[in-house]
């Protein structure tokens, strides 16, 4: 233990553990129960007293749960580092799970599934196995956790043995905590399974809401949690369910109320009757208001769900603004979100009762509070435009207070005011303007700029004003710069006077020559280029009509919404982000990985620590036991379990020559036929629809090939596609021909697509929104990737000839180059074979160096060709490809074709 | 799921740590309290109590100071876990007796043992002390609370949380008194909060109560209780507008606006008589909370008065009412007001004779504070402040100074007029008279007066 001893001499008090190892060795069990306790408290402060591990297990064999109960604290917190000596405690580990009484049996079971060494695993079956079958509910509650525990460290364990079937029957359990734990256990077993383990049909929804009405606070919401991912068949199913829901909106655990909102405004979706939904409205605006006035913590996360709720259902609490006004002793984080929703729920009726607050909140002491405020007024004002002028007003008021921030926020509120309603309030021009030399934000400057600019014509001395800033323009940020240089332009076109006519001089100076801002530059060569061709053509560019801006108080995208509303009372729901985002669930890390502090068995000193073990007393094995003593000292016996099955490679991918990337799991041909197509909806997202797409060509046509999967409970019928408008204007040319798909039905279709249909304008983009709907189900909405090679035309090919004419004639702008470092070509033939299939067409080969380059042509419709060049060292990584076209704009979606190709 | 549980210090010190599922790096507390300490540059603004850093999830409350945490991986309902974190530092003290650093450290082995209980595998199992009495097994080591230090700045975590009160118990559910036998008692407080905002003219803009019956017993045996409400308490406000101004007079039904009950609690007859019945669970629980805005008599009427007084000099003259019977007192008034940021001294001048007042100019934040001990049912109190200015008001002097708000309790009232008629406890023996305590205490929320 030589290894271990100067570690922790240099660590810890000298002869604190040489004492303490003596005081564990007595003969008194109290002696002996304060040892461990204050091996424990030294523990939790962090000193390594992993040395005293076979004194501490030799204290495990005692009838004193107290006692007990440590040392399985202290177990579970070494076992990992000591995995040789811990095997030592798997006897009395058994034994126990055998105990008369029923904590020890439970603890014993509790324990061992905490400790994530494989030869604890091993022996942890027998037990759980009678654990889960056990008389006492604690035990079996115990052990129904203890199943989540064992599949985390090995799942196929859990499988091999039959533990889901016995967690599934405790789902019927008479004891409503096993109930719960049962429904905890499946429900993360789910989460990390991609098979259906835990399905929730309607038999066991109807026990699960039995039981409901006797868990604890906390079973409850384990249920109606793995509830709501039920769907309803019917309104008429989602009726019931509610009903039995509703009364939980009445517990005093605020985690309860919640979860029951969630469980109810989901079914609310597949309500009907205008009436029902307008009644749960009303049922469920106390239990929410009643949130908060709850601690400020539960406050916050209730806020960031009244957020997403009223911007689904406004009704729900329309008459309960007051609640949200803000309090005194709020903090801060509770007060901003309580204005989020006061301008969601503002309206005319209410307007002025608001406006008040937010004028009151405005003085307040904190500033990010106050500017918030400020800008709430201005959020109003662009929202309701009966009060637009009432609001001006109270703007006008804080301005004339000349708090610094407040002034400088009110002016960038007002900026968008006139974006809102052009031509109605330039009156208060005239005071703003009061207040700009106080002004020290870039953003606050900018706005009154641009406010200067846009009404030039209306300002007697706007150009003495904008002048003031034009001193200092070499030190403005950006941000003031690019504004300066618009508003002076504005101004000029305006009064083409002698006075702006200098400063426009001075000012394109500024941002051409004297600035290292390539947008600055830019936007001035363009104004400068402008101005000096045709200024009437530059009147009609810079002072275009605006597009009048709208509010953004509900800026929340309908989709995200829709998934934001699936996910009430989790996480999500609080960072308005999809888990995905913010989910990165790790595995545990495997023994050892984790706790790298501790040596492997190879360091010097550290292997005579079992040879100890055994000499320094241990207890002797019992007959009842199945575990042999020696095997601490043997070689492990090989793990019962089989290890992960690695994917199959797919051979006939292997004979074809592709490279390790196209190694594709040989299961996932299960259900039709062709190769798996990407998955766009995910079932988790499509409450249990998935849907794989991609485009495709065949004989010349473009399909979309389509697969429907059903994971849901119910059938689904009335498939229909939309697709949005696109660079390509891709359609459906056909109606989906989709079949009602029963409950683990699935189908794969190919849908005719046309080109040219629905054009976005905008710069070619690869993005495809499609929204596909059922009768069943929301719109669903998802995004492919529209990959150019798709549109290739057989008529792509090019003589040799023209391709050099076509080369030349094209200007050297339209040639564009991109390197694929990481993408190898490791036969020639394969790779041309591939493009050739894909309709880009081979021309001509030659050796530069040591580098192959060949060029080759394709064609997509309205006859724009692209003409290739392809240059690498066969069998190295790297792929330069040059490519020139008339329409350079379509290239960066040609290379991403392209790197598909030769990734394929 | 949660993965760990930890206690932090207020200076960062693990008190506690427990981890559950080892998916979470050990270094999860001090990444948190960086966090927290910094969440703004500044160090002004507060970290919210649910947050992101690198993909663990920090979920943390406050209670007397203490940080009590939470981390997971996965996407967890945050209000079962801000819930249960409050519970937990309630098991604790009902355990304890009194929370604190102290007592947490004293005890850190019976705190595990109740972690192991409370939560297996990141899964709340339970919180309530009734059921963990039959797993656990550590005694408390109970800590005098008389030696206590005032919690000083940790104190102001009681005033926002309703459920942690002014309970001057602070006796551990499961450790015997001295003596030996335990002392059969019940507590039963209703207590609460009150929220009124005034405006310039002294009209009421907004009014709450949120209210608690909070109950602790100390009872062996736990015989059922019946709890009787007021008969004419009614819930909903459906409609009843048209009577709110007539109930403002002092009479007349008590109309809760919503309220939940603790699990224990049965409401066989609540709608024919307003009776609760519950076998109450050892510790301390919420019986009932409620939620009342139907209009209420508030305890003080705040009048402020700014006037200029000469150049760079301004007046303030406060004037405090309290508007409850003169058998009623009200402790721990503090009234503050900020002042224009460009305040330079304030001198004040309290009325002739005034005891247990103390006044005090702030200087960091510009606020005027005014404390009073005791202020006694029907009478006045004034203060009047000199400010001395270090430049001219842009405007108006009021839009530069206030609110007013004001903090206080007082024991012995309810300005929701709720009551607990009687407190029945079933009868074991004819000599079984255990003691019951009833006890009324209404605090401040946000009460505030705008100028």
């Amino acid at each position: 233990m030589s290894g271990h001893d100067s570690k922790y001499f240099s660590t810890t008090k000298k002869g604190e553990i040489p004492e303490l190892k003596e005081e564990l060795n007595s003969q008194y069990k109290d002696k002996r129960k304060d040892a461990v306790k204050k091996v424990i408290a030294a523990m939790t402060v962090g000193k390594d007293v992993s040395s005293l591990f076979t004194d501490v297990v030799n204290c495990m064999q005692t009838e004193n749960l107290e006692l007990k109960k440590l040392v399985y604290l202290y177990l579970i917190n070494y076992a990992k580092s000591q995995p040789d000596l811990a095997i030592l405690a798997v006897n009395t580990f058994v034994k126990d799970s055998q105990d008369p009484n029923p904590l020890i049996r439970a603890l014993a079971v509790r324990t061992m599934g905490c400790i994530r060494v494989d030869k604890i695993t091993e022996y942890l079956c027998d037990p759980l196995q009678r654990c889960l079958k056990d008389d006492d509910p604690y035990v079996r509650k115990t052990a129904a956790i203890c199943v989540a525990k064992l599949y985390d460290i090995n799942a196929e364990l859990v499988e091999d043995r039959g533990f889901l079937e016995s967690l599934k029957d405790l789902i019927s359990d008479n004891n409503p905590m096993v109930v719960a734990n049962a429904v905890a256990a499946l429900a993360e077993i789910q989460e990390n399974s991609t098979r259906p383990i835990f399905e929730i049909t309607s038999h066991t929804l109807s026990k699960l809401l039995t039981a409901l009405n006797e868990c604890t606070e906390w079973g409850q919401v384990f249920i109606l949690d793995a509830l709501s991912r039920y769907k309803a068949a019917d309104a008429r199913e989602a009726e019931n369910i509610v009903e039995r829901v509703t009364p939980r909106l009445q517990h005093a655990n605020c985690a309860v109320v919640l979860s029951a909102v969630k469980m109810i405004l989901q079914q609310m979706e597949l309500i009907t009757s205008t009436d029902v939904v307008r009644n749960l409205c009303k049922k469920m605006a106390p239990p929410l208001v009643t949130l908060l006035s709850a601690e400020p913590e539960i406050q916050y996360v209730a806020l960031r769900n009244i957020n997403l709720i009223v911007q689904r259902r406004p009704t729900i609490l329309a008459h309960e603004i007051k609640v949200f006004f803000c309090k005194y002793n709020d903090p801060i984080y509770v007060k901003m979100e309580k204005l989020e929703i006061m301008i969601k729920l503002a309206s005319d009726r209410n307007i002025d009762q608001v406006l008040l607050e937010f004028k009151e909140y405005a003085t307040e002491v904190d500033v990010d509070f106050v500017r918030k405020a400020v800008r709430a007024i201005g959020r109003c004002a662009i929202k309701l435009e009966r009060a637009a002028e009432r609001c001006i007003s109270v703007l006008l008021e804080l301005i004339k207070i000349k708090v610094n921030y407040v002034v400088q926020e009110a002016i960038i509120v007002i900026k968008d005011i006139f974006r809102r309603y052009p031509n109605t309030y330039e009156s208060i021009i005239a005071t703003l303007c009061e207040s700009l030399d106080t002004l020290d934000e870039p953003e606050a400057k900018a706005s009154m700029i641009w406010i200067i600019g846009e009404y030039a014509e209306r300002i007697d001395n706007a150009d003495e004003l904008l002048e003031s800033f034009l001193e200092s323009f070499p030190e403005e940020p950006p941000q003031v710069q690019l504004q300066l240089l618009t508003a002076t332009v504005k101004l000029f076109l305006k009064k083409p006077t002698e006075g702006p006519q200098q400063m426009i001089q001075v000012v394109l100076n500024n941002a051409t020559v004297e600035t290292d801002n390539p947008d600055l530059r830019d936007r001035a060569y363009i104004y400068w280029r402008l101005l000096s061709t045709d200024p009437e053509a530059a009147k009609d560019v810079v002072l275009a009509e605006k597009p009048v801006i709208s509010d953004d108080s509900n800026q929340l995208d309908p989709s995200l919404l829709d998934e934001l509303l699936a996910n009430i009372a989790t996480l999500s729901s609080v960072y308005h982000k999809p888990p995905d985002t913010f989910v990165t669930r790790v595995k545990p890390a495997t023994q050892r990985t984790e706790d790298d502090e501790y040596p492997d068995g190879n360091e010097t000193g550290y292997a005579e620590s079992p040879a100890n073990a055994a000499d320094g007393g241990a207890s002797p094995p019992t007959s009842s036991s199945s575990v042999p003593y020696g095997a601490a000292r043997q070689p492990a016996p090989a793990p019962a379990a089989p290890a992960p099955v690695a994917p199959v490679p797919d051979l006939l991918g292997d004979l074809i020559g592709l490279d390790n990337n196209a190694i594709v799991p040989a299961d996932q041909h299960a259900t039709s036929s062709g190769p798996p197509l990407p998955i766009l909806l995910p079932a988790s997202t499509g409450q249990g629809l998935q849907i794989s797409a991609q485009l495709a060509r065949q004989d010349g046509q473009i399909f979309y090939s389509l697969q429907f999967e059903n994971n849901s409970q119910i059938t689904l019928d009335g498939f229909m596609i939309q697709f949005n408008k696109n660079s390509f204007g891709l359609a459906a040319a056909g109606s989906l021909q989709v079949p009602p798909l029963a409950p683990g039905a699935s189908r794969r279709t190919l849908l005719p697509m046309v080109l040219f249909q629905n054009m976005s304008a905008g710069p070619p983009s690869s993005l495809l929104q499609v929204a596909v709907k059922n009768n069943q189900q929301p719109v669903w909405y998802f995004n492919d990737k529209i990959l150019l090679h798709v549109f290739f035309t057989d008529d792509g090919r090019m003589e040799r000839t023209s391709f050099l004419e076509t080369w030349r004639s094209l200007p050297d702008s339209n040639e564009v180059l991109k390197e694929f470092p990481g993408i190898m070509v490791s036969s020639a033939e394969a790779t041309l074979d591939r493009l050739a299939a894909t309709n880009m067409f081979f021309i001509a080969k030659r050796k530069h160096a040591n580098q192959d380059v060949f060029y080759f042509s394709a064609k997509i419709p309205r006859g724009i060709p692209f003409l290739i060049e392809l240059t690498t060292v066969i069998g190295n990584p790297g792929v330069k490809c040059a490519i020139k076209t008339p329409n350079p704009e379509m290239a960066p979606l040609f290379f991403e074709a392209i790197e598909t190709l030769l990734k394929a | 799921m949660i993965s760990q549980f930890f206690v932090l210090s207020q200076r960062g010190d693990n008190i506690v740590f427990r981890d559950y599922r080892g998916e979470v790096a050990k270094g999860s507390a001090e990444i948190f309290f960086r966090k927290v300490k910094f969440w703004k540059e500044d160090g002004q603004e507060e970290a919210p109590p649910v947050f992101n850093v690198d993909g663990v999830n920090y979920f943390h409350v406050k209670v007397v100071g203490l940080l009590f945490v939470a981390t997971t991986r996965v996407n967890v309902s945050p209000s079962l876990v801000l819930e249960l974190l409050q519970r937990i530092a309630r098991v604790i003290k009902d355990y304890l007796g009194v929370l604190s650093e102290d007592s947490l450290r004293k005890n850190f082995v019976l705190v595990y043992e109740l972690l192991d209980e409370v939560i297996d595998f990141g899964y709340v199992q339970t919180t309530s002390t009734e059921v963990l009495k039959s797993y656990v097994f550590n005694e408390p080591i109970v800590v005098d609370a008389a030696r206590l230090q005032p919690l000083g700045p940790a104190a102001i975590f009681m005033q926002g949380s309703k459920r942690m009160p002014g309970t001057a118990v602070t006796k551990s559910v499961v450790a015997n008194e001295p003596g030996g036998r335990k002392r059969e008692e019940i507590f039963v407080d209703i207590i609460e909060k009150i929220s009124v905002t005034f405006s310039s003219s002294g009209y009421i803009l907004t009014s709450e109560i949120d209210g608690t019956i909070q109950m602790k017993s100390y009872l062996t045996g736990n015989p059922e209780i019946r709890l009787a409400l007021n008969e004419d308490l009614s819930i909903g406000r459906g409609g009843g507008s048209v009577y709110d101004y007539r109930s403002s007079s002092g009479a007349g039904p008590v109309i809760l606006d919503d309220c939940n009950f603790h699990e224990s609690v049965r409401l066989d007859s609540f709608d024919m008589d307003r009776t609760l019945a519950l076998v109450p669970p050892d510790g301390e629980f919420p019986v009932m909370n409620y939620r009342m805005t139907q209009e209420f008599k508030p305890p003080f009427h705040i009048n402020c008065l700014i006037e200029e007084a000469g150049h760079l000099k301004a007046e303030v003259i406060l004037k405090v009412r309290a508007e409850f019977p003169s058998n009623i007192t009200a402790n721990t008034v503090v009234v503050q007001m900020p002042l224009p940021k460009y305040t330079t001294r304030a001198s004040f001048e309290l009325e002739p004779g005034a005891v247990g007042q103390r006044t005090d100019f702030k200087e960091a934040n510009k606020k005027l504070e005014w404390g009073l001990k005791k202020i006694v049912g029907g009478s006045e109190h004034t203060l009047r402040a000199k400010l001395t200015f270090s430049q001219e008001s842009h405007a108006n002097i009021t839009k530069e100074a206030g609110p007013v708000s004001m903090t206080f309790t007082i024991p012995m009232y309810n300005a929701s007029r709720l009551q607990v008629k009687y407190l029945q406890i079933a009868k074991k023996s004819s000599s079984y008279n255990p003691y019951r305590w009833v006890r009324y205490v209404t605090q401040a929320n946000s009460y505030v007066a705008r100028i």
